[in-house]
């Protein structure tokens, strides 16, 4: 039994489940569902296709390289049964997984490292800008702390006593 | 095929007019197949057996080139992945081991209808390909091209598979 990576989306492959398909140039092609299936027929690129290992890998969303993926290469020469080689196998694979999980959220915490400074920018230029959303504009005039400080400007006594008879 | 073909077509066109089915029962039938055929190429493409009048590519050098399947050995609905057909040359090269017109026995080598493995798995090739063989079953031609199915092997074809180039 061997667990095989979808070809489209490199997810494992459980037996039992998908479909191969065998090109005439002896390529062979696993898809671990009808999805990825579908989706090769329609010839797409999984480099370019959102949802898929390749893109995310390609785009640097997830971890590329790292020592924990060299425990799981494809190794075509099949080693001879040692029961005690088993056995410390079989308990290294949760450990290998536990490291490698924990790599991956390392990765992912640093790609999202510059966000709260990011929103905290935006959201005190939001609050600049639609204060009087916030509080109604008779405590702002009368609290000058709320407001950005008023520029005055001058008005000639004269202009004033032309406007009196226009308002009429 | 024609039968099983129209069959098809009122399966598919039972689950599309469910409702309207016993309204539509008066219809003619030639234009509910034209409209079951729009819906099925605008779906999947339906993958079938090897069947009477079907044209299967020939991948030994035994002469022959397209083959015309005229009866499945074994099968009530066709002919799958490693069964043997008796089939009739119909494109052949100018000097080889078979000349047009000549009735053979062939074994099924590509086809593009998925088969179960017996892991769960399931394969499809690109086309459907046949090797010429003779009433014992033993290979007509000394070289098969393109990938081979490891199915042979439980039909007891070994010598086709000795002659293999590759083995899906």
């Amino acid at each position: 039994m061997r667990l095989e990576k979808c070809w489209f989306c490199s997810s494992t492959i459980y037996p039992g489940h998908g479909i191969q398909f065998v090109r005439n140039d002896a390529k062979i092609f696993r898809f671990c569902r009808s999805k990825c299936h579908k989706n090769f027929k329609m010839k797409r690129n999984p480099r370019k296709v959102k949802w898929t290992k390749a893109y995310r890998r390609l785009h640097g969303k997830d971890m590329t390289q790292d020592s924990t993926f060299e425990f799981e290469r494809k190794r075509n020469r099949p080693e001879r049964y040692d029961r005690n080689l088993a056995e410390d196998v079989l308990k290294a694979i949760p450990k290998i997984d536990k490291i490698r999980v924990s790599r991956e959220e390392r990765h992912h915490k640093n790609r999202m490292k510059g966000n709260k400074a990011k929103l905290l920018n935006e959201a005190a230029r939001e609050l600049e800008q639609g204060i009087n959303l916030v509080k109604p504009p008779l405590v702002l005039q009368q609290d000058p702390s709320l407001t950005l400080p008023k520029i005055k400007v001058q008005v000639s006594q004269q202009q004033a006593e032309e406007n009196r008879p226009m308002e009429e | 095929m024609a039968a099983s073909f129209a069959s098809k077509c009122s399966r598919v066109g039972h689950s599309l007019f469910g409702g309207l089915g016993n309204s539509l029962s008066g219809l003619v039938t030639t234009s509910q197949e034209i409209i079951c055929n729009k819906f099925l190429s605008q779906q999947q493409q339906q993958r079938s057996f090897i069947q009477m009048r079907t044209v299967l590519k020939v991948v030994d050098n035994s002469g022959a080139k397209k083959v015309m399947c005229i009866q499945p050995l074994k099968g009530r609905k066709g002919a799958r992945l490693g069964d043997t057909i008796i089939a009739s040359v119909k494109e052949a090269h100018p000097n080889g081991k078979v000349k047009k017109g000549k009735v053979v026995y062939g074994v099924v080598m590509r086809a593009a209808m998925q088969k179960g493995r017996c892991d769960g798995s399931e394969v499809k090739f690109d086309d459907n390909a046949v090797v010429l063989v003779d009433k014992q079953g033993q290979p007509i031609g000394t070289r098969v091209f393109g990938p081979v199915p490891h199915e042979l092997r439980m039909k007891k074809h070994v010598k086709i598979l000795t002659l293999a180039g590759h083995i899906a």
